[in-house]
C-alpha cells in the first residue's frame, strides 16, 4: 500500500459511580427508564450542579494509570448546543482545563511495545438515552448526567489492529482500575475514530472522516481496515476523500455514510458560572491514587515474581474474572503456589466452563482447594482419589481430608508393608535385579506397578518408589 | 393604619402582644393584593396563605422568631412548589414546580406566609418592568399609570411600595432589586454573592445573579438576612463563610466611618431635584464624619454597561437553553426536535429576550469570543479590582441609586439603551464583585421617590447595614409606603 493511515481515537467510558456527575440521582443500569432521575437531570429551572467527588477520584486513578499530568485546579465549562437529549442546553465538560494531559499507554504490534500519546483526559456528563421509532423518539433521562470521562489519543496509530489494542488496553485499565464496567456493547465505554490517510512520507494530513456507534472492540478493526481500503482506492482514483462521518454496518462489513461533515460546529464553550474552580488537596490525589485497584501490568509482574507462576498461568488467572483474587486467598492457606495456579487453571475453570459459572457462584471455600491441593501434591492421595474427592468437595464443600477418609483413601506410608510387598515381586521375579543392573529402566515401573496392583493403588507413590530403588541398588 | 402598614419589626411585637393574629395580617394583605392596580402579580396564593395563617394562629408567637405570621410576597422567579412559577414569560405558561427554592423554604420554615408571586421583566431580563408577558407594572406612587416602577422585580418593588406585604424577595442581577427600590421608595437589599443560596432562583446570569429583597426598614432588612443567609449544600457556590447576626440591636458612630461618594457618578447626573438632595446628605453626614470624593476613570464607569451587556447576555442564552418545549412548559407538536424547539421558543419569548439572546450567541461565538466575551471579562476584572482597591479604603461607597426619579413609561424602553451610560447601570459593578449593595429612600420629586446607594466590600454586610440604618436615621425616611409618604408631598 501506498498510503499511512493516521488514526486517532476519542474514547467515552462512563464511570460507575454510586451517583450521577452533578446530582444525586443513583445510577443503575438496569433501572426501569426515567427512575433514576433528579431535578437536574432535567434542567429544571434553578437547580444547580454539584461536582461528584468519587467521579473525580476515578478521573485522577486513570489519569495515573495513563501517566498523565494530573491538573489540580479543576474547572468546568460549558458546551452549549441544542439537541432533544440534551437536558439543559449544554453540557457541563473540561474543555479549557482537562483533568489530564500528556499521558501515553503501551500496546504491543509485533512482539514490540508501541508507545501511543495521550493529549488529554477530560470529565464531562452523558446525555439522554433516546429510542427513536417511526414517528415518535422516548428520552430515558437515567443517563442524563452520568459520569464520563473522555480520553482523546493523538493521531499516533496506523491500522485497525493498533486501534483494537489501544482499545482494548484502555477497556483493560478501566476495568482492573475498578472505574468502569467498559463495556461496548451496553455502552459503558465509547469509541469515535478518526481517520485519515496520506502518502508515505508526507508529514501532512489528508481529509479526515470520523466513524461513530461502534460497538465492539472487533468491529473497531474492521471499520479501520474497510476504511483504510476504501480511501485508498478513492485517491488511486484520483478522486478526494470527504469530511464525513460514518459509520460501520456489521452486516455489510462497510462503514456508511452518515453525514457530510460541514463547518466545524461552534459550541460557544465558556467557564461554567457555577461550579467555583476546586483546588484538589495533595492528599486527595495521592489517596485517589494509592486506593486505585492493582491495574493488570502490575499484577502480571507481581504474581510472577511472588508466586513464581509461569507467565502464561499468571495471565489466564488475571484474565479471567474473580480469578486473581480467589487465586490470591487460596494462597493464603497454602505455599504451594504454582499447584494451587494449576488447579484453578484446570480442575476449577474446567467444573465452571462445563455447568457455565462465575467463579463468584464457585461452591468451594479457598481454604478447601488449598487443602485440596496440599494432598495431591503430597501424594497422601493420588490423582484419580483426587477427582473423587473434589468431586464430593464440589457437592458438599467440607474439608477434603475428611472427605478422604470418608472414602477411606488412605495410602500406605509404612515402609515394612511396602517393603513386603517390594521383596515379594523381586522374589517371583529373580531376573530383575540383573536387568536394571543392565541399564533396563523399566525395571522400576514394572515393580511399581505390581506394587500398585497388589495395593490397589493405595501405596503411597513417593515412598514406594525410595524404597524400590534402594532395594534394586543394593 | 393598618398593623400590615408597620415594619417586620413593628408588627412581630404587636403579634406577641396580640393585637393582631396572623389571620387578619394576611387576609388584610390578600385584599390588598387582589384590590392592588399596579399589576404586581403572577399569582394570588389565597387558598394557601389563608390555610397557613389558621395554621400558625393555633401556635404561640415565638418572641424570638420577628418573621413568624408576616405576609410577603416572592418574584416569580422564584421555584415554588405546586405553584406555578412564570417568570412572567409565556414559554413558562403552565410550569409547576415539584421543588421549593432554598430561600423559599427557608422562609415557610420561620412561618412567614407567602401570599403571592410577583410580576417581573420576562425571565428577569429588563430594568422598567414592562416586558412581563402580563405586561406593565406600574408605580404605586403615580395614580395616573404613566410612570415606571423599574425592573426587573417590578411586582415585588409595587408589593412593598403599594402597601400590600412589609417584605418581598426579588433578584438582582445588573441593579433589579437596588434600581425599582429607588424608583418606589424602599430599602432594597443585595448581600455578598454566595451570603444567600440561589437554589431554585430562576438563573439569568449566574455569575452576576443575586437573591435580593425589598424591606421598608434597614433593620428589618437586617432580620430577613438572619433568616437567608448561609451555606446550602444544593449551592455549590454559597459560601462556606460563618454568618454574622444581622439583627441590629446596636448602632454605630459614624465619626469612625470612612465614606466615599462616587465621583463619576454624580458628576453625570443632571436632576437638581437629586443632586441637592444627595448633596444635603453629603453635608449632613459631614458633619459627623468626612464624605471624601472618590474618583474613577470615566472610560471604566462607562464600560460597566457593556460589559454587563455582553456577559449577562452571553451566560443568559446558555441558561435558557432548557426551556426547548420539551420537559415544562407549553409544548408544540413537530416533526423534528428542531421544530419542537422552535416552535416553543419562538412562541415563549417576546421580541426583547430573542434581541438578548442573539447578542449573547453573537459574543459567544468563536470568532467573537476574544473581541467581545472575553474582554467583557477582562473589563469586568478591571472594575471589579478598581472598586475593590477603593472598598478597602472606605467602609462604603456613596451615590445616588438612579439619575433621576421613574421614567415615563412612554418614554422608556427596553432596548438596552445608553442613554445616561453611566449614573442609569453603574449599580453593576457590584454584580460583578459580588459586594454587598443597598439602596435606601433618598428624597422625593413631585411625589416620586428616589434613593442613594451604599456599598461595602464582601460578605461585610453587617456594617453596611449598621451604616445604612444610621442614613435612614438622618434622612428621616423609614417605613415608606403609600400608605406612609412621610416625605411625600
Amino acid at each position: 500500500m501506498n498510503f499511512e493511515a493516521v488514526i486517532g481515537l476519542e474514547i467515552h467510558v462512563e464511570l460507575k459511580t454510586k451517583t450521577k456527575m452533578f446530582s444525586d440521582a443513583p445510577i443503575n443500569f438496569n433501572d426501569e427508564p426515567n427512575t433514576d432521575v433528579q431535578l437536574l437531570d432535567m434542567a429544571f429551572p434553578g437547580t444547580m450542579p454539584r461536582v461528584n467527588k468519587e467521579a473525580v477520584r476515578f478521573a485522577i486513578r486513570m489519569c495515573n494509570a495513563l501517566h498523565m499530568e494530573i491538573d489540580k485546579e479543576i474547572w468546568f465549562d460549558r458546551k452549549n448546543y441544542f439537541y432533544s437529549d440534551l437536558p439543559k442546553g449544554f453540557q457541563i465538560t473540561q474543555q479549557f482545563k482537562p483533568i489530564g494531559k500528556e499521558g501515553y499507554l503501551e500496546i504491543e504490534v509485533d512482539g514490540k511495545l508501541k508507545k501511543i500519546e495521550i493529549e488529554r483526559l477530560h470529565m464531562e456528563e452523558d446525555t439522554c438515552k433516546q429510542l427513536h421509532f417511526s414517528d415518535y423518539s422516548l428520552l430515558d433521562y437515567n443517563r442524563a448526567g452520568v459520569p464520563l470521562i473522555e480520553i482523546v489519543s493523538k493521531p499516533l496509530m496506523r491500522s485497525g489492529e493498533e486501534a483494537r489494542k489501544y482499545v482494548d488496553k484502555i477497556r483493560e485499565l478501566v476495568t482492573f482500575a475498578n472505574v468502569s464496567d467498559g463495556k461496548m456493547e451496553e455502552g459503558s465505554l465509547r469509541c469515535d475514530v478518526n481517520i485519515s490517510l496520506r502518502p508515505y512520507g508526507s508529514d501532512k494530513f489528508g481529509t479526515k472522516v470520523e466513524i461513530k456507534n461502534l460497538n465492539s472492540i472487533a468491529n473497531i478493526e474492521k471499520a479501520i481496515d474497510y476504511e483504510i481500503k476504501r480511501q485508498s482506492e478513492l485517491l488511486f482514483l484520483g478522486k478526494s476523500i470527504q469530511q464525513e462521518t460514518r459509520r460501520y454496518d456489521e452486516a455489510k462489513k462497510e462503514t456508511v455514510l452518515m453525514r457530510v461533515k460541514t463547518d466545524a460546529a461552534d459550541y460557544k464553550y465558556f467557564v461554567e458560572p457555577n461550579i467555583f474552580p476546586i483546588l484538589l488537596t495533595d492528599e486527595f490525589v495521592q489517596d485517589a491514587i494509592d486506593t486505585c485497584p492493582e491495574l493488570y501490568d502490575a499484577k502480571l509482574k507481581r504474581f510472577i515474581s511472588q508466586y513464581q507462576l509461569e507467565e502464561v498461568d499468571a495471565k489466564i488467572l488475571i484474565n479471567n474474572e474473580g480469578f486473581a483474587d480467589f487465586f490470591e486467598k487460596t494462597c493464603e492457606f497454602s505455599k504451594n503456589f504454582v499447584a494451587i495456579s494449576k488447579f484453578l487453571i484446570s480442575d476449577v475453570m474446567g467444573y465452571l466452563n462445563k455447568e457455565n459459572l462465575p467463579i463468584s457462584s464457585f461452591p468451594v471455600d479457598c481454604k478447601y482447594i488449598a487443602e485440596m491441593v496440599d494432598l495431591l501434591k503430597s501424594n497422601e492421595i493420588n490423582s484419580s482419589q483426587g477427582k473423587q474427592v473434589f468431586a464430593k468437595l464440589l457437592v458438599e464443600n467440607k474439608s477434603p481430608l475428611l472427605i478422604k477418609e470418608e472414602l477411606g483413601f488412605t495410602l500406605i506410608n509404612d515402609e515394612d508393608a511396602i517393603l513386603n510387598i517390594i521383596r515379594r515381586v523381586l522374589n517371583e521375579n529373580p531376573t530383575l535385579i540383573d536387568d536394571f543392573k543392565a541399564g533396563k529402566t523399566r525395571v522400576q515401573g514394572f515393580i511399581m506397578g505390581q506394587v500398585m496392583k497388589e495395593t490397589k493403588g493405595k501405596v503411597n507413590p513417593g515412598v514406594a518408589n525410595k524404597l524400590i530403588l534402594q532395594e534394586l541398588n543394593k | 393604619m393598618h398593623f400590615l402598614d408597620l415594619t417586620i419589626r413593628e408588627i412581630h411585637e404587636a403579634l406577641l402582644a396580640k393585637k393582631v393574629t396572623v389571620s387578619e395580617l394576611v387576609l388584610e394583605a390578600l385584599k390588598r393584593a387582589k384590590n392592588n392596580n399596579y399589576n404586581a402579580f403572577e399569582t394570588i396564593l389565597e387558598e394557601e396563605a389563608i390555610k397557613k395563617a389558621q395554621e400558625l394562629d393555633k401556635l404561640e408567637v415565638p418572641a424570638d422568631n420577628y418573621l413568624f405570621g408576616i405576609p410577603y410576597v416572592a418574584k416569580d422567579n422564584f421555584s415554588t412548589k405546586d405553584i406555578e412559577t412564570t417568570a412572567s414569560s409565556n414559554i413558562l405558561k403552565g410550569y409547576k414546580p415539584l421543588f421549593n427554592a432554598t430561600v423559599i423554604e427557608k422562609l415557610n420554615e420561620k412561618g412567614m406566609v407567602l401570599i403571592g408571586k410577583t410580576t417581573l421583566d420576562e425571565l428577569a431580563m429588563g430594568g422598567t418592568g414592562t416586558s412581563g408577558h402580563k405586561g406593565i407594572t406600574y408605580n404605586p406612587y403615580d395614580n395616573s399609570h404613566t410612570r415606571l416602577v423599574g425592573g426587573s422585580s417590578c411586582g415585588s418593588a409595587a408589593a412593598v411600595s403599594g402597601a400590600i406585604v412589609p417584605f418581598a424577595l426579588g433578584s438582582d442581577t445588573g441593579d433589579s432589586v437596588r434600581k425599582p427600590a429607588s424608583f418606589a421608595g424602599l430599602v432594597g437589599f443585595k448581600p455578598t454573592w454566595g451570603r444567600i443560596s440561589r437554589w431554585g432562583l430562576f438563573p439569568f446570569a449566574p455569575s452576576l445573579d443575586h437573591v435580593a429583597y425589598f424591606t421598608r426598614s434597614v433593620d428589618d432588612a437586617g432580620l430577613i438576612l438572619n433568616c437567608l443567609s448561609g451555606r446550602d449544600e444544593k449551592d455549590f457556590t454559597s459560601s462556606l463563610k460563618p454568618v454574622n447576626n444581622y439583627d441590629l440591636n446596636h448602632t454605630v458612630n459614624l465619626k469612625n466611618i470612612k465614606i466615599g461618594e462616587i465621583c463619576g457618578v454624580i458628576d453625570s447626573i443632571t436632576d437638581k431635584n437629586v443632586l441637592n438632595d444627595f448633596n444635603n446628605l453629603v453635608e449632613k453626614l459631614n458633619k459627623e464624619t468626612k464624605v471624601e470624593k472618590v474618583n474613577f476613570d470615566t472610560k471604566l464607569l462607562e464600560s460597566i454597561y457593556p460589559a454587563y451587556v455582553v456577559i449577562s447576555c452571553a451566560e443568559a442564552t446558555s441558561n435558557n437553553a432548557n426551556l426547548d418545549g420539551i420537559k415544562f412548559g407549553p409544548y408544540y407538536d413537530g416533526k423534528t426536535y428542531q421544530d419542537v424547539m422552535m416552535q416553543a421558543r419562538t412562541n415563549g419569548f417576546s421580541e426583547l429576550i430573542k434581541r438578548r439572546f442573539v447578542i449573547g450567541s453573537y459574543c459567544l461565538m468563536r470568532e467573537n469570543q476574544e473581541e467581545l466575551f472575553l474582554r467583557a471579562q477582562r473589563v469586568r476584572r478591571l472594575i471589579v479590582d478598581a472598586f475593590n482597591e477603593k472598598l478597602d479604603e472606605y467602609d462604603v461607597l456613596i451615590a445616588p441609586a438612579a439619575p433621576s426619579i421613574a421614567s415615563l413609561i412612554n418614554n422608556s424602553s427596553d432596548k438596552l439603551s445608553s442613554e445616561y451610560l453611566i449614573a442609569d447601570n453603574y449599580l453593576a459593578y457590584a454584580n460583578f464583585g459580588g459586594q454587598p449593595s443597598i439602596t435606601i429612600p433618598l428624597g422625593f420629586e413631585n411625589g416620586m421617590p428616589f434613593g442613594v446607594n451604599l456599598t461595602s466590600k464582601i460578605f461585610n454586610e453587617e456594617e453596611l447595614l449598621y451604616i445604612a440604618k444610621e442614613f435612614e436615621k438622618i434622612l428621616g425616611f423609614k417605613n415608606l409606603s403609600i400608605n406612609n409618604m412621610k416625605g411625600g408631598k
